[in-house]
């Protein structure tokens, strides 16, 4: 686990960050319309990057964590799905109205984002040689043969055997790790800030899985850079998160160091969570999951979005929306009505 | 390089086969080769004679293997009605045949993919729309009526262009139209659709991560994807212009390779028709052959493994 305190970032203790946020997500909606109806699928979601922190988001498929991260690019299938409201600062600009043109020049130089799929996310008839040298050479003025060094230099970097001739392979040629490598080392070409990996080993197998992400980790470290890791799985983000925001319908529910977050979860839909990890432990048990479905966004409780499936949920959950707060401990959850959390 | 062999074989194979098709069909079609060959006062001896000389008698395998032989040798004979040398008919009309067909394939291939890309590109405007109208007009539209609605209309209403003959620009452009508009309105809709359909790939989006411009993203790599589909059936979109050409040669009285062939066939103008078939048959076989090449070449999946 990265330290923060060293680095800067958002000390364990957790009360005021350091240094200034990277990144800073203020009051996000996106929303997806159809001709029939128009929801939104982030509700007004706030969150902040720190230099050199591993910030994981984590919740359930459909939470709206990818479309978050997609925001952030703005990368969002448009339409359907677009942002509605709201402000992405990075160094003193907001993303959300820049021009076209001055946003693709942020796009991998400053944050780079990897995907869950690396066999789908790589063009198919180019070799990966050829799509690198086009993201350098899209950034840097620079001579093919200088960027198609560079990208031999990032395909080594990223632990590829052989990196120059796979510079000439098609991503038919390669393995799912190999294909994700491929997609680390274009992302990291250009030495971004701010690196968003979109469940990068979901859709790989468990053994290459923990290599992707030591490898994610190694680079995180090494180029001190900005890590956003969206996963659902949290034994990814018990090993390598600094700090973790957790996602339920379209909001952040509860964010923490990633210590205090396993320890002393105070949100009660990341108690659940936790709840229904399964554990290695003398006595088999069933497994603990959490009751119910998560609401339909087009038909959201006017209330808290957790209370239907809440055991602690009162009068007042049902009516009213908690906001996003701190208490006197310095945590920041949402929630009236916190208890104490009994693994 | 395995597959490209194998496309090769079954090239000749067809090749083979074919020419044994093209021989018994002309002489099962009935009507009489001799009669353009000899006067109509000729009595019924004064004819035999000249079937016997023809070797016209003989059991269809023996005259095709005899026919065969001799184009090894490279005799390709003399046509039966005006005894013309047949070597000098193929590249007379050839010629012709040749400019027609290129006329179209680039019509094809130059007017519909960038037509499709448009309608792709601006999907559901007013583009799109009549574009799409356009490529569904031209298919469902036979050819033979659409080369009369146009000789029609441009020739006879507004005459701006020739209703016939060889073999200026001016004379070309009606019958390179009505001989592409078939294939073109094809490629318009498959242009289209392999884009949109690559257009919403992931790979799309981690170029667009990459910073790229969109006319790099859609104009280099959408595009590309999409060729895939279009090459693999160029092969056929050449078959259908050869195809056609005998009609629409006849038409317009374009004096190419189709326009012989079916003067020859009507007449029972044996050694006229077989080459003439053989040669069609050559070209869009080689066609195919070059468009399974083209594929191998556009496609690096089938490259390796």
């Amino acid at each position: 686990m990265a330290t923060m305190t060293d680095q800067g970032g958002w000390p364990s203790g957790g009360d005021q960050p350091v240094s200034a946020p990277l990144l800073s997500i203020e009051g996000l909606r996106t929303m997806v319309s159809s001709r029939r109806d128009s929801f939104d699928v982030v509700r007004g979601l706030s969150l902040d990057i720190y230099p050199n922190e591993v910030l994981c988001l984590v919740g359930e498929s459909g939470c709206g964590k990818s479309i978050t991260a997609l925001s952030i690019m703005r990368l969002l299938p448009n339409p359907p799905v677009r942002v509605r409201e709201g402000k992405i600062r990075f160094r003193g600009e907001d993303l959300l109205r820049l021009s076209g043109k001055r946003m693709r020049s942020i796009r991998a130089d400053s944050i780079s984002m990897i995907f869950q799929d690396p066999l789908t996310s790589l063009d198919p008839v180019f070799t990966v040689g050829d799509v690198i040298v086009e993201v350098i050479r899209a950034h840097r003025d620079v001579s093919k043969d200088e960027a198609r060094r560079l990208a031999g230099d990032a395909l080594a970097k990223v632990g590829l055997p052989d990196p120059i001739s796979r510079l000439g392979s098609y991503p038919h040629q390669l393995s799912g790790g190999m294909r994700q490598r491929v997609m680390i080392a274009m992302a990291l070409v250009l030495d971004p800030d701010i690196l968003i990996a979109d469940e990068p080993t979901t859709a790989l197998d468990v053994t290459v899985q923990a290599q992707i992400l030591d490898q994610l980790v190694t680079e995180q470290r090494e180029r001190n850079m900005a890590m956003l890791l969206i996963t659902h799985d949290l034994a990814v983000v018990a090993a390598v998160a600094d700090r973790v925001a957790v996602m339920y319908a379209g909001e952040i529910v509860e964010q923490a160091p990633v210590d205090e977050l396993f320890e002393d979860p105070r949100h009660p839909y990341t108690q659940g969570l936790l709840r229904a990890l399964p554990k290695v432990s003398a006595t088999r048990r069933r497994l603990d999951p959490i009751p119910g479905l998560v609401p339909s966004l087009q038909m959201m409780p006017p209330g808290c979005a957790f209370a239907p499936r809440c055991p602690h949920a009162l009068d007042r959950c049902w009516n009213e929306q908690p906001e996003l707060a701190t208490d006197p401990d310095g945590r920041v959850f949402r929630c009236f009505n916190p208890q104490p959390f009994a693994g | 390089m395995k597959r490209v062999l194998a496309r090769t074989v079954y090239m000749v194979i067809v090749l083979v086969l074919s020419s044994i098709a093209v021989f018994y069909a002309i002489r099962l079609s009935g009507g009489d080769a001799v009669a353009a060959r000899v006067p109509a006062s000729a009595s019924a001896e004064e004819r035999e004679a000249v079937r016997e000389q023809l070797g016209l008698n003989d059991p269809f395998h023996e005259q095709y293997f005899d026919y065969m032989g001799r184009l090894f040798t490279g005799d390709l004979g003399n046509s039966l009605t005006n005894n013309a040398e047949i070597g000098k008919l193929i590249t007379e009309h050839g010629k012709n045949s040749l400019i027609l067909g290129v006329a179209a394939f680039v019509l094809v291939f130059g007017v519909g993919i960038p037509l499709g890309m448009l309608a792709s590109l601006r999907r559901n405007s007013w583009w799109d729309g009549g574009i799409m109208t356009f490529s569904v007009a031209g298919m469902a539209v036979p050819n033979f009526w659409l080369a009369l609605l146009a000789v029609w209309l441009f020739a006879s209403v507004l005459g701006w262009l020739p209703s016939a003959g060889c073999c200026g620009p001016k004379q070309l452009v009606l019958p390179a139209v009505v001989l592409a508009m078939e294939g073109m309105a094809l490629t318009v809709r498959m242009t289209r659709s392999a884009m949109l359909e690559n257009l919403n790939q992931d790979f799309v989006r981690t170029l667009r991560s990459g910073g790229l411009s969109e006319s790099k993203v859609i104009g280099r790599h959408v595009f590309r994807n999409a060729l895939v589909p279009i090459v693999s059936l160029a092969g056929l979109r050449i078959g259908q212009i050869v195809g056609y050409a005998l009609v629409v040669e006849t038409i317009f009285g374009w004096p190419g390779l189709g326009q012989v062939l079916v003067n020859a066939v009507l007449r029972r103008d044996y050694p006229v028709a077989q080459f003439f078939s053989l040669v069609l048959i050559t070209v869009v076989l080689l066609s195919n052959w070059l468009a399974d090449v083209g594929y191998t070449v556009v496609n690096p999946r089938l490259r390796r493994g």
